[in-house]
């Protein structure tokens, strides 16, 4: 079943500014492939020209003083077998990475190819959005680190006809801060129906900040702007468990889709909200 | 354009469409013991081993990893001499139509070169997106398993 018909040349440049070179003089015409998962599930019948990042040495998990860098070519099976994402805000992140996808897939499927592809199913994009990820964009000749909201802001489908992603940094909080991330699947190898990922900065029970990210809505993840607000200085209880549940459920963005509908999805926003909170709260103890 | 692959320890070159994806090109040249079905990553029945790690060649394109060394079910063992995987799954009954049973075998077999003493859970893991139709899970858990046993009693590869 030959899906993608259109393409006449592939590409396997050796050097980041060669990877753009190619992109810049192809156009619309052209696609930078990290794992190749989505081209080859959602083929686009105008890409004529493939460009394979593989040769460019982005893969990889480091430590940095600007934080934990991973280049835009590591799997999500890297990642689980990174020492440093299994440290990473006491392991919160490393636990949600197994039940995404297969094994098989979770061998394909890029962070670099997340970000830039940013489809709605993606718990990548959650996760890095509840994470506040850095993007790190090159043209091979200057890095530029822009936040993830920032990235998203823009056209970036359009930055990434002139730059790739180069890698993401992940801050280094410190102990006050608190992560979760909850998905809900239908059978343990499905894609999310609906993910929420939560990053909050406590002073004792205090909440002093928050992000609250959420995905497949079933549009593409989005930051809870709202819901950031609605924490700040608020004190974690059960009470406030409950009252933040029926916030985000009242004020997030979700959508009907073939998967399920806006109703289930605003439950479940409901309860993961909840659930989040109670965790926070357990650990603030 | 042409590819070349280190398959099952045989170097082979093979003209490709620079659009195929690697199971249409393996089928295409001889390897029928990669079986094909959704083409969409979903199913794990055309399962491949890539530098010694399992993917759906259904989405990975064929140009991608040229010159990468890539095993099927056959480079792990034959009839004549089976790798101890491929025996505990028909001891211990895990095969039944068998379309799902090749690449099972080799997710399973890339866990225990990571892993020569999984849980269930690991296996349960490194199987999960090897569907059988069957639903003859169970079987394919105590076949990795008894494979362990056999491995450990030094019936190896």
């Amino acid at each position: 079943m030959l899906k993608l018909k259109g393409i006449e040349e592939v590409y396997y440049p050796q050097t980041i500014k060669e990877t753009v070179d190619i992109l810049r003089s192809h156009g619309d015409l052209a696609e930078v492939v990290g794992g190749g998962l989505d081209i080859s599930v959602f083929p686009n019948p105008r890409i004529k020209f493939l460009i394979f990042l593989d040769n460019l040495n982005l893969s990889y998990v480091k430590d940095s003083s600007e934080g934990i860098k991973i280049g835009a070519m590591t799997t999500i099976t890297n990642l689980i077998e990174s020492d440093l994402i299994k440290d990473y805000m006491g392991g919160c992140v490393h636990s949600v990475l197994p039940e995404i996808a297969t094994e098989l897939l979770r061998n394909q499927i890029t962070v670099g190819g997340s970000l830039g592809k940013r489809e709605p199913y993606s718990d990548i994009v959650t996760l890095l959005y509840g994470l506040n990820g850095k993007i790190v964009l090159s043209d091979g000749e200057w890095d530029e680190i822009v936040s993830i909201n920032d990235f998203y802001k823009e056209n970036f489908k359009r930055l990434l006809k002139e730059r790739i992603i180069k890698e993401v940094i992940l801050e280094k909080y410190p102990k006050d801060y608190f992560f979760s991330m909850k998905r809900y699947v239908r059978n343990a190898t499905d894609i999310a129906l609906f993910n929420m990922a939560t990053l909050l900065k406590t002073e004792g029970k205090m909440i002093t900040s928050a992000r609250v990210a959420a995905g497949s809505r079933p549009k593409p993840a989005y930051l809870m702007q709202g819901a950031g607000e609605f924490l700040k200085g608020r004190e974690l209880s059960e009470d406030l468990a409950e009252e933040f549940g029926k916030f985000v459920e009242e004020h997030i963005e979700v959508g009907t889709d073939t998967r399920t509908t806006e109703e289930y999805r605003k439950n479940l926003s409901h309860i993961y909200a909840k659930r989040i909170l109670l965790e926070a709260l357990e650990a603030a103890k | 354009m042409k590819v070349k692959y280190i398959i099952n320890g045989k170097e082979e070159e093979y003209e490709i469409h620079p659009g195929e994806v690697l199971l249409d090109v393996l089928r295409r040249n001889g390897h029928s013991e990669i079986k094909g079905n959704c083409y969409l990553g979903t199913c794990g029945a055309c399962t491949v081993l890539i530098d010694g790690e399992p993917h759906t060649s259904c989405t990975i394109l064929a140009a991608k990893v040229n010159g990468k060394h890539i095993t099927t079910i056959k480079g792990i063992g034959d009839l004549n001499n089976p790798h101890p995987l491929q025996k505990a799954f028909v001891d211990v009954g895990a095969v039944q139509c068998g379309f799902c049973t090749p690449g099972t075998i080799l997710s399973a077999y890339a866990l225990l070169k990571k892993n020569p003493n999984p849980t269930d859970e690991d296996i349960k893991k490194a199987l999960d997106g090897n569907l059988c139709r069957c639903t003859g899970y169970v079987q394919q858990v105590e076949a990795v398993k008894f494979a362990v046993k056999l491995l450990k009693e030094g019936k190896d590869e």
